[in-house]
């Protein structure tokens, strides 16, 4: 019998990708896809038969690590927020030309609704964007199952295949049952036939991309089994996608009457146009329930001929925002529930903070008074993306400007180029690992006056205290982009370190060029939980073992 | 006859005093239940002190939405009486509330207690507990989250066995006395006295 147990929708792809025999998995932590990775993580740790988890320091290393994995022969998993898929962007849509040796799965979960993101755009569109197949999931089960048919899709057809899963799904707790576990076989690298192929030089890439447009009629026949259109006699029709395949099926068991609509089911691209053409023969009207973008509706809103499209570009859904089965019931003219009346009371919002005790606060409150010491209260900072974009809220307002992972350096950069004084970023350890660094190379090369806050509480705080790479190496890293030893401090939020810090600061923003204050504390999520503890045991005896032999040298 | 109706629980509270664990609990006492059983749950920027909520759906034939509408709820699980409020509206017009006294009140604006109990005991259905003394009585800080299953537990279909074995199994790595205190703070809240509070 199957072996079931609960899983959450991103750890069904984890547990998936461990069965289908995967020799590793990479990522980068970002919500909701952070438990996908960290899955498969305990997977392969419980089980040390030589695979491998390695979170990376950022979504392109990441991505990189698994396409050289697959070349290897391999397979490979590699999950990431929708976000994090623009910094693999130059990865994915290349290896679309490359091609895949061992099945290359990649998990991107999107966050429509934007719970804890800085946007809410739709990976549907980016892996048309570069030609390559992607599969949309409904239910925890159709998480695990579609997993393994992505490997074999990916293999069959030698291409990255997409699972995109939306939050309500990547944190949608319910059973799955397992298949038996492969074990990870390798098909040998790349022969020596195809090397050219994965040179992307413009006379290979050329060919190769040719060779991808011709696989799109292939791809479209391969992944057609998981699309379908269900017949029904009423004149009204739905197409379906993700979330609102599965609030659609719910709602049918509450609303028998729904079983009648004609309903086009999508759960894999690329489409052939076939199926939406039947719907469109059968029906006078078509509602359409996806998350996220347009993407179904403005396909069916090109073929509609006469049949009305409604869904969020007529307005019948909002156009931003999450699918709700509230919103199909309004759409479809479905009665609601009688409700509780909710209280009258004016119910403040509790908005999420900085821990109690954190270390950010310490380095916050002593940039605020530094800043108001140099005559600069009403500087403007450039924040950055972390537990510590909690401080551009009230009370502290304390950064003004939160756009990308690693923006924060050179924005700062940049506006010190346009001449404001002083130019202030604040950046954490593991988003200076991701894309800081490269931003601090240029800031240093350019002269750039600008004072920069890493502050390091060792982790990768937010996400739930994964490792970050930076750890222990932040000051060297710095040094090596170039900041003068001079211009580096390192300090350690505390209040009782509070005046030490107010002057560092203040030197450091009176310095007419790029300076570096690095703050460290461990996140004291990760000090309660003891993530660094083995490791810092370790580090003291090493150290201790260093000095020892240096003495009787 | 299996029946196709659906039930819905929502778990509410403030990030760190543990809405997921207690869901997760419900969930799979009411899988062990033979029930189809499924969850929703918010992470991320909300667990940083901010509110958080879960919902747990059921039914005797599988479900595929983990979410319950306005108006669907049978049942309200609140770790905190200002976050109970948010979600009043979640539920059916028979549904009931399991609410602890006890607030979070270290935020800005949060309305005076008399009002917030007040707008509370307003709500049919309503029981409200003191899981602060009955955390001092079994000297147990954590007793709150437990006590409120406990007594929520008269709700719902899963047999006293099941409760204390999933709740066993939950604690397991922190060994027996953890486990006896938490089955002991589920017990108590299943004991307290039974009488509905609002109109």
């Amino acid at each position: 019998m199957a072996q079931t147990s609960l899983a959450l929708g991103v750890e069904a792809v984890g547990c998936a990708a461990f069965d289908a025999g995967i020799k590793g998995a990479f990522g980068y932590p970002g919500t909701p896809s952070t438990e996908g990775f960290e899955y498969v993580e305990a997977m392969i740790h419980a089980e040390p038969t030589g695979r491998v988890a390695q979170w990376a320091a950022n979504e392109k290393v990441a991505y990189d690590l698994a396409l050289g994995m697959s070349y290897a022969g391999q397979r490979s998993l590699v999950t990431m927020k929708h976000v994090g898929l623009n910094v693999a962007m130059d990865a994915y849509a290349n290896s679309a030309l490359t091609g895949v040796r061992g099945g290359l799965v990649l998990l991107v979960a999107d966050d429509p609704g934007m719970h804890s993101s800085q946007n809410e755009q739709d990976s549907r569109r980016l892996a048309k964007f570069a030609w390559l197949p992607v599969l949309e999931p409904s239910t925890v089960q159709e998480c695990y199952d579609f997993t393994w048919r992505a490997f074999d899709l990916s293999e069959s057809l030698q291409v990255p295949v997409m699972i995109r899963v939306v939050t309500r799904l990547a944190h949608c707790r319910g059973l799955m049952a397992r298949r038996d576990v492969l074990t990870p076989t390798g098909l040998g690298v790349a022969p020596q036939d195809t090397i050219q192929d994965w040179v992307l030089i413009p006379s290979n890439a050329r060919r190769r991309y040719l060779d991808l447009l011709a696989k799109l009629p292939l791809m479209a026949q391969q992944v057609a089994p998981l699309n379908r259109l269900i017949p029904g006699t009423s004149r009204r029709g739905v197409a379906l996608a993700g979330m609102g395949r599965a609030y659609f099926e719910q709602l049918s068991l509450e609303y028998p009457e729904l079983l009648s609509l004609p309903r086009l089911e999508i759960a894999a691209y690329p489409m052939e146009p076939s199926l939406e053409k039947d719907l469109l023969a059968q029906v006078d009207e078509i509602f359409v329930f996806e998350e996220a973008y347009p993407v179904l509706e403005e396909r069916l809103t090109f073929l509609r001929g006469n049949v009305a499209i409604h869904g969020k570009l007529d307005g019948a859904l909002p156009r931003t925002g999450e699918l709700t089965p509230r919103l199909l019931k309004k759409a479809l003219g479905l009665k609601t529930a009688e409700a509780k009346a909710a209280s009258d009371l004016q119910l403040p919002l509790r908005a999420p903070r900085l821990c109690e005790g954190c270390g950010h606060t310490d380095a916050f409150e002593a940039l605020r008074e530094a800043l108001k010491n140099v005559g600069a209260a009403d500087a403007r900072v450039f924040g950055d993306i972390g537990c510590y974009t909690l401080a551009a809220q009230e009370p502290m307002n304390a950064i003004h400007a939160v756009v990308e992972m690693g923006a924060s350096i050179s924005m700062a950069a940049g506006a010190a180029l346009a001449g404001q004084s002083p130019s202030v970023a604040v950046i954490g350890d593991s988003t200076f690992g991701h894309s800081g660094m490269p931003a601090l190379l240029t800031a240093a090369a350019s002269g750039a006056n600008v004072t920069v806050l890493i502050l390091d509480n060792r982790v990768v705080g937010m996400t739930g205290q994964q490792p970050s790479m930076a750890l222990d190496q932040v000051e060297r890293m710095v040094l090596g982009l170039g900041i003068p030893e001079a211009q580096l401090q390192v300090l350690t939020p505390l209040p009782r370190q509070h005046e030490a810090n107010v002057q560092a600061l203040e030197a450091a923003l009176r310095h007419p060029g790029p300076s570096v204050l690095v703050f460290r504390r461990e996140c004291i999520q990760s000090l309660r939980r003891g993530v660094l503890r083995d490791h810092d045991r370790e580090l003291k005896a090493c150290t201790a073992l260093a000095a020892c032999q240096e003495s009787h040298s | 006859m299996t029946s196709a109706r659906i039930h819905g629980i929502v778990l509410c509270g403030v990030g760190g005093q543990g809405v997921l664990s207690l869901a997760q609990i419900v969930l799979e006492a009411l899988r062990r239940s033979g029930f189809h059983a499924l969850q929703s749950e918010i992470h991320g920027m909300s667990q940083r002190g901010g509110s958080v909520h879960a919902m747990v759906c059921f039914a005797e034939v599988p479900l595929s939405s983990p979410i319950i509408d306005e108006g669907c709820a049978d049942l309200l699980i609140a770790l905190e009486p200002l976050e109970a409020l948010r979600y009043v509206a979640m539920l059916k017009m028979n549904g009931h509330l399991v609410v602890s006294e006890e607030p979070q009140s270290d935020m800005e604006g949060y309305p005076p207690l008399e009002q917030v109990y007040g707008a509370l005991k307003a709500v049919r259905g309503c029981h409200l507990v003191d899981t602060e003394d009955l955390a001092r009585r079994l000297s147990h800080k954590q007793a709150g989250g437990m006590a409120l299953l406990g007594m929520a537990s008269r709700f719902l279909p899963v047999a006293d066995g099941i409760w204390r074995e999933v709740i066993t199994q939950r604690f397991e790595a922190k060994g027996q006395r953890v486990i006896e205190k938490n089955i002991e703070a589920f017990e108590a809240g299943q004991g307290l006295v039974q009488a509905t509070v609002g109109v």
